[in-house]
């Protein structure tokens, strides 16, 4: 849903000069079936083994119960991710600066709740009237 | 349409009712419960980066294959990066 969430943004984004990037764990394979699924008109990056999510400090294991449970939903992270650690990112939307400092950060670590991609606009427009960037 | 959040809301209660399409077992949902639960007490939202904080840059490959460098989209003006889990 966040995917298609940010999709119907994207053109306002765009409008505002500025722009999505979607990082995920998964192999391309992956990330090319979903972005042509959905229609997607920014791209899915591949973030081998969770380099950047890392950096951005949001990584988690899952614990052995969830693993076990994921894998009967054939859930299976091992192949998605070319890992055997079950290790995923906690769900957040970022909003960099062209400086590249961090200007909004939405971050949660229950993925069941998501900031609206409206409060994301209004942000940007924000930062984009500013005449600092 | 309905907000994002209204629209997983939707989901969360057409899931944790246990009633078709999911089926979902009553266990499930606890243990589901139980791992945010768990997650969120570790402090992991607390230490993510920040508003004011420098972002780490970074060169991905993207779905056609090719190198995506985040400097690169910068340069074009601010960027919207969101960490997604996954397509399952």
């Amino acid at each position: 849903m966040e995917l298609e969430a940010l999709q119907g943004i994207n053109s306002e984004v765009r409008a505002l000069g500025a722009q999505i990037v979607v990082l995920t764990p998964e192999l391309e394979r992956y990330t090319r079936a979903l972005h042509k699924k959905l229609n997607l008109t920014f791209d899915i990056l591949t973030d081998l083994h969770l380099k950047t999510a890392e950096e951005f400090r949001l990584v988690f294991t899952l614990p052995d119960y969830l693993r076990e449970l994921y894998k009967s939903f054939g859930s299976t992270l091992d192949r998605f991710h070319d890992e055997s650690e079950y290790r995923l990112p906690m769900p957040a939307r970022y909003i960099i600066d062209k400086q590249g400092t961090i200007r909004a950060a939405d971050v949660n670590a229950d993925y069941t709740i998501r900031s609206e991609p409206e409060e994301t606009l209004k942000q940007l427009r924000t930062l984009t009237a500013s005449p600092t960037d | 349409m309905a907000s994002l959040q209204e629209r997983l809301d939707e989901f969360k209660k057409s899931f944790e009712s246990g009633a078709p399409p999911y089926n979902a077992p009553h266990e499930v949902i606890e243990t589901m419960h139980r791992a945010t639960a768990e997650l969120k007490g570790t402090g992991i939202e607390q230490r993510a980066l920040k508003v004011g904080d420098r972002a780490p840059s970074f060169t991905l490959f993207n779905e056609e294959h090719v190198q995506v460098a985040s400097a690169d989209l910068l340069r074009q003006g601010p960027l919207v990066v969101s960490f997604f889990r996954g397509h399952w």
